[in-house]
């Protein structure tokens, strides 16, 4: 109690001292905007051509760097900002009202990109972007409405009215404004409980969709909400002068991309950084534009070759290396914490058989589910799989009986060709994987397939995702929201719990998965299932690859859980757990069910020494 | 109507060609390489520029393909591999090989100089009649040589160990290296035979439309749309779907007016985007794929 209130009063000074930060650095943004606004025509061109690419570098990395779609068409949405800027501007429209004209214009057409690629794959996204980029400047090219090859002049920006004169160049000031409104989205979306969420449909879809997450509408949203930003540069762009069609081709979709690779991928600062160097290279660089694009070339391979993380990701390294020589290596310092049980183990709870617990009451009902990967080959054949409410429910079977896929059916990955799944009383069987976790349903994998670049802890705040209102939506102002960040501070410490309760030592909570041994993986996998308090617990090989100490702990995590009245199914190969953990046991073979009952009962049945126990 | 198909087809030998280099990189290292338009471009500059100096023709043209052969060998070892390395699932390829493409067509711009060069005659220009149809030896050269290369490629692979072994890999490089396959001798021979073709399709069409720095972009575009309207999962495939290209292109030049040819290819491929995303030749007959499919799309990831 006292120590959550300390640490909520420091977080409110925290966040105080970045709320000066901040506004010290929009007025510091603002400044240099007065003296750019006031520079020669020179300093103001290249400026604001660098400051244009830099929202379009921004637009792209969300796409790219946090949600792994490559976009190769951010050419053709700028295109379409500036040109319905340009051509509607002619025709007498209010420029203002143009801006979001083209904001939702650009929005649209990304979000019908990405329903019509994103159904097939990430390459497959990829080429269609690239095909529209194509096809935008063939249109440019080829009609007449456009201006054709030679193009059409963007309108006229208007100038400031009398009493704000003294700020100069007004079109400076309009794409400030408009790259510090692309960096703000851009930013708190980074800052917000989405950021991991959205690593975990690039990295980790499968255990997205596992926690409520509706992956294929975030990805179309964010390349919406991308195009849209594209959009908006596009609007920007348009007053700067003539605007043709060469301006718009495939290459400058690359160009955005070099842009972000350059400055550093999924970083705050590397798609600016990025930018600003590849928009100003020819400009300042004076020499034959035919080397010169040689040089741009060369730099871009190396780039991608020698150094994939790009400039921050060179900047990282080197402070990496300081920090590191002062302080030592973080892991030690985590190492030594290792995954030392609480002290309790009892250990009897492995060896002698519970009492049966859970209600008469099934919290699962599957009935005549058939199901087949390959046209007459079934793998799971008119198999009933009862759980009653609170039990610990083992399910077992030799390879290939069909145990991996009645899981991915009862959690949704694949539909039953036959038969029907009842959860809590509600029908499931036709439902999306993210949409059981409201139904209270949670799984486990495997192999834990987690987000390599987070946290433990952020990793397990995904499983919080579907608990939390309106994550996506608040994303894009996130920081200034108080209530987004109580609930991202209040998701962090039911993380931070769940970790304890899973036996994590607390120095385990803030190293990245991807330097964590594989046991502590499994266990975030399962803090992370268990975070979001579901009823129906799902748990596919639990025990794989870990050690004993490790598996204690599991057996103390399931007997917490049935204490707490939830549902378990576990599927595992080491029957003696099966056995001395659950209350009912389900075994299968060759994709039928060959018996379930309570443990004893189905240990004892003859056909099961016969199939399974090779007894 | 058979003038319209032999020239048609013509053009489309060429967009074959170019689409089936993509197609057959892709096959072995799932790596679609961006520069091999350019690659097209090199060995149609080296043809001009040593026919220019007064090397014979055949050697001018011999020396063309051992160079876009080598190039291509060169942009896997110089930015495909490099990037494969640190990981399979971005999309770092596309930038580099991207690059290449910049820089091969800046280089040759930088020795050639940015304009259209001559290039050598390799057959007479005479018309051949055919039925009431005429065409020139160029012409029938470019589909003979198409149809060829289609026989050939998919001989040696359904038929040769070598062949099996490179399916195995396009399937699954890891276990396909498990087993003793040498994946990165593959993945040479792919980029090589990628090379080959595109250079083979730049002496074809080098003829006509003479030699320039920039043509890798026509080319590879083209030869990509190919790619795309055929599909991209069998260089057979992507053959059919530069023929095809070729003649719709011709037909909408022919029946609709001279510009069509500019806009119809992209027309075609986002029609066929939209009703067959994986190509029209992806994988059997298309109208069974689309009857077939029962409305189980929860299957779609579950084989990973």
């Amino acid at each position: 109690m006292t120590a959550a209130a300390v640490t909520a009063a420091g977080d409110i000074r925290r966040r105080r001292t970045w709320a000066w930060i901040t506004a010290a650095l929009v007025l510091a943004y603002f400044g240099a905007t007065y003296g750019i606004a006031h520079g020669t025509i020179y300093t103001q061109g290249l400026i604001s051509q660098a400051m244009i690419f830099a929202v379009l570098a921004v637009s792209l990395d969300l796409v790219a760097g946090m949600t792994g779609l490559y976009s190769l068409g951010h050419a053709g949405l700028f295109a379409l900002g500036a040109y319905t800027t340009a051509l509607l501007g002619h025709a007498g429209w209010n420029i203002y009202l143009l801006l979001p004209i083209s904001i939702i214009g650009a929005g649209l057409v990304g979000a019908v990109l990405g329903t019509l690629s994103l159904r097939v794959s990430g390459l497959y996204f990829a080429i269609m972007t690239f095909i529209f980029s194509l096809v935008v400047t063939v249109i440019l090219q080829d009609f007449a409405f456009t201006g054709g090859l030679n193009g059409t002049p963007g309108p006229i920006y208007p100038s400031l009215p009398s009493w704000a004169i003294f700020l100069g160049n007004p079109l400076v000031w309009t794409i400030a404004v408009v790259l510090l409104i692309a960096v703000t989205i851009v930013w708190s979306i980074r800052a917000s409980a989405m950021y991991p969420v959205l690593l975990a449909i690039r990295d980790a879809e499968p255990f997205a969709a596992a926690n409520g997450v509706r992956t294929a509408a975030i990805k179309i949203g964010v390349f919406a909400l991308s195009a849209g930003l594209a959009g908006m540069a596009g609007w920007a762009f348009s007053f700067s002068g003539y605007i043709s069609p060469q301006q718009f081709t495939w290459t400058t979709s690359v160009n955005i991309l070099v842009m972000v690779i350059f400055g550093g991928i999924n970083t705050r600062l590397g798609p600016i950084i990025g930018a600003a160097f590849v928009s100003a290279f020819p400009i300042v660089v004076h020499i034959d534009p035919l080397v010169q694009e040689l040089i741009y070339g060369l730099v871009f391979v190396a780039i991608i070759v020698f150094f994939p993380g790009g400039v921050m990701g060179l900047v990282m390294l080197v402070i990496h290396r300081l920090t590191r020589r002062r302080s030592g290596p973080p892991l030690a310092a985590a190492a030594a914490g290792d995954t030392a049980p609480v002290g309790h183990v009892e250990v009897e709870a492995t060896s002698s058989p519970p009492r049966r617990t859970g209600s008469e009451e099934y919290a699962l009902e599957a009935t005549g589910i058939t199901f087949s990967y390959v046209k007459g080959v079934k793998a799971v054949e008119e198999v009933d799989f009862r759980v009653r409410r609170g039990s610990v429910h083992g399910l077992i079977g030799p390879n290939g009986s069909g145990k991996s896929t009645l899981v991915n059916l009862v959690a949704g990955r694949l539909r039953p060709d036959e038969g029907t799944i009842v959860a809590n009383g509600r029908r499931i069987d036709r439902l999306d994987a993210a949409t059981r976790p409201a139904h209270g349903i949670r799984r486990t994998f495997q192999s834990a397939v987690l987000v390599r670049d987070l946290s433990v802890r952020e990793n397990v705040t995904i499983g919080l995702y579907h608990r939390t209102p309106n994550v996506a939506g608040r994303s894009l102002v996130w920081p200034l929201l108080p209530g987004a960040l109580r609930d991202h501070r209040e998701m962090r410490g039911a993380a931070d719990t769940a970790l304890q309760t899973a036996g994590l030592a607390a120095s385990w909570n803030g190293a990245r998965v991807a330097d964590v041994p594989h046991g502590v993986e499994q266990l975030t996998q399962l803090a992370a299932a268990c975070v979001g308090e579901p009823s129906i617990l799902i748990l596919d090989e639990p025990l794989a690859g870990l050690s004993t100490r490790e598996i204690e702990q599991v057996s103390e995590i399931l007997n917490d859980l049935r204490e707490r009245g939830v549902t378990v199914i576990v599927v595992e190969h080491q029957t003696h757990f099966i056995f001395s953990m659950c209350d009912d046991v389900t075994v299968l073979a060759a994709g039928r069910l060959v018996v379930s009952g309570p443990a004893e009962q189905v240990r004892s049945n003859e056909r099961v020494r016969e199939v399974y126990l090779g007894q | 109507m058979l003038q319209v198909l032999l020239s048609g087809l013509a053009t489309g030998a060429i967009y074959g060609l170019v689409a089936m280099a993509f197609a057959i990189v892709f096959y072995v290292t799932r790596v679609i390489n961006f520069a091999t338009g350019q690659l097209l471009m090199v060995s149609i500059m080296t043809v001009s520029g040593l026919a220019a100096v007064g090397l014979p023709g055949w050697a001018a043209i011999i020396a063309g393909l051992v160079l876009s052969t080598g190039f291509g060998v060169g942009i896997y070892f110089g930015a495909v591999r490099p990037v494969l390395k640190v990981g399979r699932g971005g999309f770092a390829w596309l930038v580099s090989t991207l690059g290449v493409a910049i820089i091969l067509a800046s280089i040759a711009a930088i020795i050639f100089g940015p304009t259209s060069r001559a290039f050598p005659e390799l057959l007479h220009h005479e018309s051949v009649r055919i039925g009431d149809a005429s065409t020139t030896w160029q012409e029938l050269l470019a589909i003979i040589v198409a149809v060829v290369v289609l026989i050939a490629f998919e001989l040696f692979r359904r038929r040769t160990l070598f062949g099996k072994v490179g399916m195995a890999i396009s399937s699954d490089p890891e276990m396909a290296s498990a087993i003793g396959a040498n994946a990165t001798a593959y993945a040479v021979l792919a980029f090589a035979i990628g090379g080959l073709l595109a250079g083979a399709a730049g002496v074809l069409v080098g003829p006509i439309t003479y030699a320039n720095p920039y043509l890798g972009d026509t080319y590879g575009i083209a030869g990509f749309i190919g790619l795309m309207i055929g599909g991209i999962e069998k260089p057979a495939a992507a053959m059919g779907g530069g023929l095809l290209l070729g003649v719709l292109s011709v037909l909408a030049n022919t029946y609709i007016n001279s510009q069509a040819a500019d806009w119809f290819p992209f027309a075609v491929v986002v029609v066929v985007l939209l009703i067959a995303p994986h190509g029209l030749f992806a994988s059997g007959n298309l109208f069974r794929r689309w009857f077939g499919r029962r409305g189980n799309v929860a299957t779609m990831g579950t084989r990973a």
